[in-house]
């Protein structure tokens, strides 16, 4: 009789594994055409390409014998040599970014590579931080309204795509789509935090300390708006102050 | 008043999204200064609104 596929018998991978699928996709798709795709490419655009897989895939080996040191040399050694590559062949990196589906793509495959290192899933026997004072509740049970949260969340953040598909220097282009995705993962962000504060429980006084935590952001949003008005003001004073200088040296 | 500060979190996210799109659509017309500084209002407003909406844990 066949013995059952024990899966505790394989080694759990660590980040810097998790990572390297990613990794492997965003050069496929970024890097590999700028160092194979065109004919007159240098030497050290090439060797600085192929260095890149290299990084990254051996940081898997690597990281099983030096743990974190190894991790952060995979990523460096990764991420540099696709700069290398990049900075070395910039005629031919302008043409790919003015690709959108391709831009996109990088981007997703930079993106996942980015949180998969950054945050990688717990291994086995990792610790486990609770909050304290929170109901636990079943992991498959969706509490009642949470998604509402999150679909409103990502539903704005996907506003925020609509804008700069058009715009035409592509260095423009290339950073409308990183505000824009910073901008969206911060609005999914707070929205999943507030559907998260939803279940803990609150004190008795909690409106007035919630509003009291508040005081710095609404501070500084409010000495932006008098920035603001001050700065419409100051122009509008300029200019017509240049306007009357103008038409008296005129006259 | 827990009703007041939860609509007033709800404005802060919804004024944050409207003061994003404003400076997007300004850094797509090259106007950085005013994308600049709607991006600065809009990231203050999300900060102002995870603040209020989250509740104090009771200790």
């Amino acid at each position: 009789m066949r013995s059952a596929l024990r899966l505790e018998r394989f080694p759990i991978p660590g980040p810097a594994a998790q990572a390297s699928v990613p990794g492997v996709y965003a050069w496929a798709v970024t890097v590999a055409p700028v160092a194979w795709g065109h004919n007159r490419i240098p030497v050290l655009a090439k060797i600085a390409a192929a260095f890149a897989p290299i990084f990254l895939l051996g940081g898997v080996v690597i990281e099983r014998r030096w743990g974190g040191r190894g991790r952060i040399l995979s990523l460096w050694g990764f991420t540099l040599s696709c700069a290398a590559a990049w900075s070395s062949a910039p005629t031919v990196v302008a043409p790919l970014l003015s690709d959108g589906v391709r831009t996109a793509a990088g981007m997703l495959g930079w993106s996942v590579f980015a949180f998969a290192f950054a945050g990688p899933p717990l291994g086995k026997g990792a610790v486990v931080r609770l909050a304290d004072n929170s109901p636990l509740g079943a992991r498959r049970d969706l509490p009642r309204g949470d998604m509402a949260y999150v679909a409103a969340g990502a539903l704005l953040a996907a506003t925020t795509q609509l804008f700069g598909w058009q715009v035409a220097p592509t260095e423009r282009a290339l950073l409308m789509r990183l505000i824009t995705l910073a901008a969206g993962l911060a609005i999914l962000g707070a929205w999943a935090g507030v559907a998260i504060a939803r279940h803990e429980v609150r004190d008795v006084g909690a409106p007035r300390a919630r509003l009291r935590a508040a005081l710095v952001p609404i501070i500084l949003l409010i000495m932006l708006a008098a920035f603001g008005v001050l700065g419409r003001f100051s122009s509008e004073w300029t200019r017509v102050g240049w306007g009357a200088a103008s038409s008296l040296w005129r006259a | 008043m827990a009703r007041l500060a939860d609509l007033l979190a709800i404005a802060f996210l919804v004024a944050s999204m409207a003061a994003f799109v404003l400076g997007d659509g300004a850094l797509a017309r090259s106007d950085d200064l005013r994308g600049g500084y709607w991006l600065a209002i809009g990231a203050a407003s999300l900060w102002a609104g995870v603040q209020v909406a989250r509740p104090r844990v009771k200790p």
